[in-house]
């Protein structure tokens, strides 16, 4: 086709596209004249076009437009809804002849004529129908006579426009291929340059080469994130048409809906756009002609008139959320149920043992669709299961919650780009291949004994947090051979499916993880149906990314019937788990085996010696910058330069006790001997047949237990004399007692206030008490008689009276 | 007529590539089987930031790789926007043709007959002339369409 012709079609379209928004704004609010000026413009430039190339209709057309347009600009015509809907006609007939033509097709059926007498028809009567329109007050002019008068200072505003028209030009049109090109070459430069780092640290530190090499390390990663960006595009390009197609489709179901969009300026890869259009234009019509009620209906719930359809798109780090909320009646979920029963989705047992959520999510299930007539906006034999799988497809999902009589929320989940996600490298075999991020749940160790590895048949099962879940071997998935890793050694990598399911795929080790530049593969590869492309590695070595959904759904672990029949005998399963007694096995310095409920444990951590300072009575560790107390040390100096320590939290406090080795999560099955004489223990067990003491978590945090450094706020708060002597020797103590300090005059009646008694009596005669306990000292050891002070230096009364006042003040604190 | 052919060893045979489809020839690094894929793909490797399919030819036109060399170079070829490493017995030469790709009486076997596009005298003596298409489908291609164009 003639460039020049390809030009014109494009820039045709990028105008319809822009402008759609536009005219509906317009028109509900005529007034408005940047808007006005906008339509005018495209239908101006569609005209102007038409006059290089050979289109009269689409001249003929445009012309009618700009017209009508003028004359609303001029102030000679009052834009009215029949105006704007002929208008938005002829726009939709341009879209339709631009298609055409791109065709190369014959223009669309002559109808052009009842267009333009559409547009121009109110003109001819438009000198008495002003009149008529005021006196019944069924069409009142929408622009107020004073905007007539303002009109003329209105063409100043000409150059302006041209202006606009300029800035808009600033950008070019660039074929994606050229796009992928540049990308593709960029990538080569970051493989090269990762080739070149590597040789250069073999060759050793060169300060000459290090520093140009660093600049061009910072250059090419500035780059590479240009080009990446270059492939966005703000999301703006979808919303702007939803506005135009909210308004034709309310007016088409008698509907009042009013549309508003947030988050244009979020970027997404533009292909993602084209595949999210469908969908998100599906869940429109639907919000419209299922969600959002008659207006009378509306009126008679109490609600606006107009409904309220609103569209935000976030992001999220790696991934674009966009909800589609209306205000309308919400989901039936008895009507839902019902269908889901009578279409055999679904037994009546387990609808009844179904949550709300969980039922409301089966509209997204193939062959489901509660509309009872099909109206000519939705249900079109396309249901939402069609959406969903259109999203699944890339890797996105999405969810429905809605409250009766209150509105739906539909919320999508997309991933921001199809050609770079984060990626998991596991290793299976001697080979590596990638996860997309988005699916893992999970990563476990198959050693923990909570797992409860088990193979039944062909298949494997672990029990996951008490639920049984299937668990696929990559090795067998793949066919690989000689690398029977004992089932211990595994390590789990948990997936949840865009469908919800969960299952585990067991790996020999996980080796990485980072963003991967995905490539497609040849078909010959892909038939397989297990991969979904291919990435390079930083040492340039080609991984494949497994294709997780086709994966589950080749072990038939995607079927839908099955996670639901699941998931009550899961629930009922999890219940004796929940009673079972589950430990923590280690063996201790003292070399004793010992045992500590799994609940209690935190985490595992190991620590350098150099975070232990055991130079008070008690030995201490700093852990995630927090200073805790440690117990189960040997008696003499350590060893090695790492501890393994067993962190254990009672909800508030939090202590360490180091451990020489930890063994396993148990199930405790033996009976439970109690061990009166130790204190620190609370029972004797045996664990395959060797006795195991459990540790008695009471008596260890009552003993060694200190609630946690915690947040300022948490503290009681004290305030402080104005001196010197008060802010270098008495606020470490106070602080010390547990004590923030924090400045006088904050009146509130949580502070404890230590004043010098001289400032006291001042303050109690201008009657300027402090509102809290006050704490008075005096500089005399020697008291007065009948005074209520504390001598400065007396330690043990100024800590005796912080640690009442403490008292009170939670006292006080857990009586509100 | 002055086509430019590369002659490859496959399967203890001369064949010729249209030099035209040759990108590069390229020393083969690490390939990175694909599991569970046909055999006659030996798995992907890396080009620059480009992946490249590596085929075996041997297998991919249906006899077993076992019995010959292996060249550790491969010619790349480009097919429907993806890119593959032909990895044959050996790689000889380029040459040109010196006439028109033609049959010869009684076919070149089932196996040859799929992949081949015909006959094609070179400078050096006669080639089979490959149909890359037919090749990277593989062996177990229904063979309807190189039969229609025999």
């Amino acid at each position: 086709m003639d460039d020049l012709l390809a030009e014109f079609i494009a820039e045709t379209r990028e105008m319809l596209e822009a402008s759609s928004g536009e005219i509906v704004a317009w028109e509900a609010d005529p007034a408005d004249r940047a808007r006005l000026d906008t339509i005018f413009r495209f239908v101006h430039t569609v005209k102007g076009n038409c006059g290089f190339f050979d289109f009269p209709r689409l001249a003929a057309l445009s012309h009618a437009a700009e017209d009508a347009l003028a004359d609303c600009r001029a102030g000679r015509r009052d834009p009215d809804s029949a105006m704007v809907s002929a208008v938005l006609a002829i726009i939709d007939r341009i879209a339709q002849m631009v298609d055409a033509i791109e065709a190369g097709e014959e223009l669309p059926e002559d109808g052009d004529d009842a267009l333009i007498a559409a547009v121009n028809d109110p003109r001819e009567t438009s000198a008495n129908r002003g009149q008529d329109g005021v006196k019944e007050g069924s069409e009142p002019p929408l622009h107020a006579p004073a905007s007539i008068l303002l009109e003329r200072a209105e063409d100043s505003a000409a150059p302006a426009r041209r202006n606009e028209i300029a800035a808009a030009q600033r950008t070019i049109r660039l074929p994606v291929e050229l796009l992928d090109r540049v990308m593709s070459g960029v990538s080569d430069m970051v493989l090269a340059r990762n080739d070149l780092a590597h040789r250069l640290r073999q060759a050793g530190n060169q300060p000459t080469i290090d520093g140009p090499f660093e600049r061009l390390t910072a250059i090419l990663s500035d780059v590479r994130d240009a080009i990446t960006r270059m492939r966005m595009q703000r999301i703006e390009t979808l919303l702007n048409a939803l506005p135009r197609l909210v308004r034709d489709l309310s007016a088409d179901l008698g509907k009042l809906v009013m549309v508003d969009c947030d988050g244009g300026d979020v970027e997404l890869d533009r292909e993602m756009i084209e595949t999210i259009r469908d969908p998100l234009t599906h869940l429109i019509r639907n919000a419209i002609d299922h969600g959002i009620e008659v207006p009378s209906a509306r009126l008679a719930s109490g609600k606006r008139e107009i409904g309220l359809l609103a569209i935000a798109a976030r992001q999220s780090g790696n991934t674009i959320a966009i909800m589609i909320s209306d205000d309308g009646r919400g989901l039936d979920e008895k009507k839902i149920a019902a269908k889901a029963v009578a279409t055999g989705l679904v037994s009546p047992a387990e609808r009844s043992a179904m949550s709300r959520d969980k039922l409301l999510n089966l509209i997204f299930e193939p062959g489901f669709s509660t509309a009872d007539s099909v109206s000519n906006v939705s249900g079109r034999g396309v249901g939402l299961d069609v959406v969903r799988q259109n999203l699944e497809r890339v890797g996105g999902s999405i969810k429905v919650s809605s409250q009766p009589g209150q509105g739906t929320v539909f919320t999508m989940q997309i991933p921001l780009t199809l050609s770079i996600i984060a990626g998991l490298t596991v290793e299976v075999g001697a080979q590596r291949f990638a996860i997309p991020q988005g699916y893992v749940e999970e990563i476990v160790q198959a050693s923990a004994d909570a797992l409860d590895f088990t193979r039944m048949g062909e298949a494997a099962l672990v029990t996951f947090r008490g639920n049984r879940i299937a668990c696929l071997m990559l090795a067998d998935v793949l066919g690989l051979q000689g690398t029977k890793t004992a089932a211990g050694e595994l390590t789990l990598v948990l997936l949840r499916l865009a469908s919800g399911d969960l299952f585990a795929l067991a790996v020999d080790r996980i080796d990485s993880n980072g963003d991967l530049v995905v490539k497609p593969l040849a078909p010959a590869v892909m038939k397989s149906g297990l991969y979904a492309g291919s990435t390079l590695l930083d040492d340039g070595q080609p991984v494949l990314l497994l294709d997780v959904t086709n994966i589950a759904a080749q072990h038939d672990l995607v079927s839908d019937g099955r996670a639901r029949v699941l998931q009550p005998a899961e629930d009922e399963a999890a219940a004796p788990g929940a009673a079972m007694l589950r430990a923590m096995l280690f063996t201790d310095f003292a070399g004793r085996r010992c045992a500590v409920r799994l609940e209690l444990v935190q985490r595992i951590e190991t620590t350098p010696l150099s975070a232990i300072n055991r130079s008070a009575a008690r030995p201490r560790v700093v852990i995630d910058g927090m200073i805790l107390p440690l117990i189960g040390l040997p008696e003499g100096p350590l060893t090695g330069d790492k501890l393994r320590l067993l962190r254990l939290s009672d909800g508030d406090c939090e202590l360490l006790h180091a451990v020489r080795e930890v063994e396993d999560a148990i199930v405790l099955y033996a009976p439970l001997i109690p061990v009166p004489e130790d204190p620190l223990v609370e029972a004797m067990t045996l664990i395959d047949g060797q006795p195991v003491a459990l540790i008695d978590a009471h008596e260890v945090f009552a003993r060694h237990g200190e609630p946690p450094e915690a947040a300022p706020g948490a503290r009681p708060r004290c305030t402080l004399p104005e001196s010197d002597w008060a802010r270098t020797i008495l606020a470490p103590l106070v602080t010390s007692a547990g004590y923030t300090i924090v400045p006088q005059n904050s009146g509130d009646p949580d502070v404890v206030a230590i004043m010098f008694d001289e400032v006291f009596e001042a303050a109690e005669t201008l009657g300027r008490v402090p509102a809290g306990p006050v704490i008075r000292l005096r500089d005399h050891p020697a008291a007065p008689a009948g005074s209520a002070t504390i001598y400065r230096y007396d330690r043990a009364a100024l800590l005796g009276a912080l640690a009442a006042a403490r008292r009170a003040a939670i006292a006080g604190a857990s009586r509100r | 007529m002055n086509q430019l052919l590369v002659i490859v060893q496959i399967a203890g045979r001369r064949c010729a590539l249209s030099a035209h489809d040759v990108k590069s020839v390229i020393e083969l690094g690490a390939i990175t089987p694909v599991p569970r894929a046909a055999d006659f793909i030996a798995g992907i490797a890396a080009l620059r930031s480009q992946s490249l399919t590596v085929i075996d030819c041997r297998r991919a036109i249906g006899f077993d790789a076992a019995p010959w060399p292996t060249d550790d170079r491969a010619a790349v070829i480009g097919n429907g926007g993806h890119s593959y490493a032909l990895m044959v017995d050996g790689i000889e030469d380029i040459t040109t043709a010196t006439g028109e790709p033609g049959q010869v009486p009684g076919g070149f076997g089932p196996e040859w007959s799929r992949i081949a596009a015909g006959m094609i005298e070179t400078a050096t003596g006669p080639a089979l002339l490959i149909d890359l298409p037919a090749l990277i489908a593989g062996p177990d291609t229904p063979r309807g369409e190189i039969e229609v164009a025999a």
